[in-house]
């Protein structure tokens, strides 16, 4: 009860809250820009927060969150384009609604869901996470290492269009945790002699250059649309708020499935609101009475897709404070913010900072209230940041890219290191390796390696890897993970095949 | 572009894949051996090069995978067409190539201008490159520019005690 209130009392501070509305703002803006992913806001707002108070900063990354999450369905209802990969089913039903002279509704529609998917995970957050903490505290460093190896292996097989590739970058970011000192001993690892890989690569500047410095050069591959800015609707725009509420509420049954839905896949390593928007969207299109209204304005469809994003947020949570483990790129950031201040996350969290725990289930809640008034109040004002053209978004990101790569060490050799990660994060994207397990490796790798030798260190047998249950039923789970990919791997291309040789 | 023009670009999009595999696996057998170097500990089994070993070992794996794999899909008279693939993709990526060059230029500016006066210059100097020309768009520029240099440090120095770098211009 304690912690509760002492978290209750640091969110509630008046410094907090302001940080948690610019922070909710600036998620919302930073999602509405086509090709600015919600990811690349949290990694920008990192920096910023280490000068805060450690569950200050989460509280304004949370809310970053929160509000990117939502803010991606301005562009996917306004210009068919998804501002974030997790709107993209927002794009089905709230685009043509838009065309059909109803944005404000197909906007708010958006709004209502998000806020309702957000409480709704964060109430399975609060339920779940401790009870999976208690749960891995007796987990060994067996169990713990066959975790991780699932954790990554799911990744792999999840994220992107490739089972190999998804591996290959996930080992490489396991490689890369390996340069600099051994997290045991202290030995120094394939640094060649070169002073700026005595200390390994800093995981932010790996994460700024894989993430945003690759995505920002992708944006500007088509030298067309880097000049334009895309006009919006002109019209005068009515939102219909409470009557889109009640609208809303009047589908309780695909809201909480939706919200289900995402809370589950966000729980899952690796799948995140980029699919949690899609699963939740064709399981509302299959339960409906009128599937054939799917894909023409219907608000079921926008309500599923928005609940299914949204409600991600919190499932991604359960893991990381149950576990330790990361589900996806974004959670690994906010493992990555508490970890600058010193604190280890793992299944202790709970016991050792539950105050900080405490507190970010109830920075949740709050960031999603923030996020409904902010976009409430001034979405006609949002409606223009779709309109910034990319040739102002490149630079100045660029610029915000370097202060966040300096701010960690204060190190020039950083930048270097920034520019040669960003441009191999351009590389690997274009040649269509998924980075979201590459970053996970680099997280990872440490805890595992630690883990692994440890292990080895109270029993020189590695058979207990095998022989331990809890441990043999996470690495058979990642062996299933890999074979169940390749398997539907191997279904598409078959798919695909029959429907070349038809087309042919 | 036709189908047969967007078949040929997959065509060189597999072998470059295929050739970033096989870099991968180069790397992977140079690091393995590399690790041998790594000095042992008496004080446990596995030491501080065996988790990189084992790391290398199954990127190796992987990748002899993914060449077999590339390998097959690559039919054979793709291998001709690759060189002028590689020249179409890069002439309609040159903005990347200029972006990035005038990027890696602005990181090597930081130290010596300082941190402002580099941000200025290439915030103001990329939006020329990228931008449609105007009156009020170059007022823009120059506006952005200021912010996003002189501004931002400011603001790191007096709201967050991150002293960006002065450069050697300034100190000298």
């Amino acid at each position: 009860m304690d912690d509760f209130l002492t978290a209750l009392v640091q969110i509630f501070a008046v410094s907090t809250l302001l940080y948690m509305l610019v922070g909710s703002v600036a998620g919302i803006i930073a999602a509405a820009i086509p090709g600015f992913t919600v990811t690349m806001a949290i990694v920008l707002t990192l920096p910023l927060t280490f000068t805060m108070e450690p569950l200050q900063g989460v509280a304004v990354m949370l809310s970053v969150y929160v509000g990117g999450l939502t803010g991606g369905l301005i562009s996917a209802a306004l210009l068919g384009i998804p501002g974030t990969p997790s709107s993209v089913a927002t794009t089905f039903d709230a685009f043509p609604m838009a065309r059909k002279g109803d944005p404000g509704r197909a906007l708010s529609l958006g709004v209502w869901a998000s806020f309702f998917g957000t409480l709704i995970s964060t109430l399975f957050l609060v339920v779940a996470a401790p009870p999976l903490a208690v749960f891995a505290v007796k987990l060994g460093p067996w169990e713990y290492f066959s975790l991780i190896v699932f954790a990554l292996t799911i990744v792999a097989s999840l994220v992107g269009d490739s089972v190999i590739r998804g591996l290959l970058a996930g080992l490489i970011g396991l490689a890369i945790s390996t340069v600099g000192a051994d997290p045991i001993l202290g030995r120094p690892r394939f640094d060649f002699g070169i002073e700026m890989l005595e200390t390994g690569l800093p995981f932010l500047v790996v994460l700024i250059g894989i993430f945003a410095i690759s995505q920002l050069l992708s944006e500007v591959e088509n030298a067309r649309t880097v000049r334009s800015g895309a006009k919006l609707v002109t019209d005068a725009i009515d939102f219909k708020t409470w009557k889109v509420m009640k609208e809303v509420l009047m589908s309780p049954v695909n809201l909480i499935r939706s919200s289900v839905v995402g809370v589950l896949i966000g729980a899952l390593p690796g799948a995140g609101g980029s699919i949690s928007n899609l699963v939740a969207y064709d399981q509302a299109k299959r339960a409906s009475k009128t599937p054939e209204m799917f894909g023409t304005g219907t608000p079921d469809g926008v309500i599923a897709s928005e609940a299914g994003n949204s409600a991600t947020a919190g499932g991604g949570l359960i893991p990381l404070i149950g576990l330790g483990i990361p589900g996806s790129a974004v959670d690994a950031i906010l493992m990555a913010s508490l970890m600058v201040h010193g604190i280890s996350v793992g299944p202790r969290l709970i016991t050792d900072h539950g105050d900080l725990v405490y507190g970010m289930f109830i920075a949740m809640a709050v960031a999603s209230f923030m996020m409904l008034i902010v976009s409430v109040l001034s979405m006609r004002l949002f409606l223009r940041v779709a309109e910034v053209p990319k040739w102002l978004i490149v630079p100045t990101v660029l610029t915000c890219c370097v202060v966040g790569s300096f701010a960690l060490n204060n190190r020039v050799t950083d930048l270097y290191l920034l520019g040669i990660v960003g441009l191999v994060g351009y590389a690997l994207r274009t040649l269509g390796y998924s980075l979201a397990p590459l970053v996970l490796g680099v997280i990872l790798g440490p805890i595992a390696e630690t883990n692994l030798r440890r292990a080895l260190m109270t029993d020189s047998d590695p058979t207990q890897f095998l022989t331990r249950p809890i441990s043999l039923i996470f690495l058979i789970a990642a062996v299933l993970s890999i074979g169940w990919a390749i398997r539907s791997h191997l279904k598409t291309n078959k798919m695909n095949g029959v429907k070349d040789a038809n087309a042919s | 572009m036709n189908n047969t023009d967007e078949n040929h670009s997959l065509e060189a999009g597999e072998i470059t894949r295929f050739l970033s595999y096989v870099a991968i696996l180069a790397a992977s057998v140079a690091l393995y051996f590399s690790a041998e170097h790594i000095p042992s500990s008496r004080f446990e089994v596995l030491g501080a090069a065996a988790f990189p070993r084992f790391v290398f070992a199954a990127i190796f794996l992987i990748a002899v995978i993914a060449i077999v794999d590339s390998l097959r899909k690559i039919p054979g008279h793709a291998w001709g067409r690759f060189g002028s693939e590689v020249q179409h993709w890069l002439k309609t990526r040159y903005l990347v190539i200029v972006c990035f060059v005038v990027f890696a230029a602005y990181l090597l500016l930081v130290p010596i201008l300082g941190f402002s006066i580099a941000s200025f210059a290439f915030v103001f100097g990329l939006q020329m490159i990228l931008m449609p020309r105007k009156p009020l768009t170059l007022l823009v520029a120059v506006l952005v520019a200021l912010v996003f240099s002189f501004g931002l440090n400011a603001l790191f120095a007096e709201f967050f005690n991150v002293f960006l770098p002065r450069g050697e211009f300034l100190n000298g």
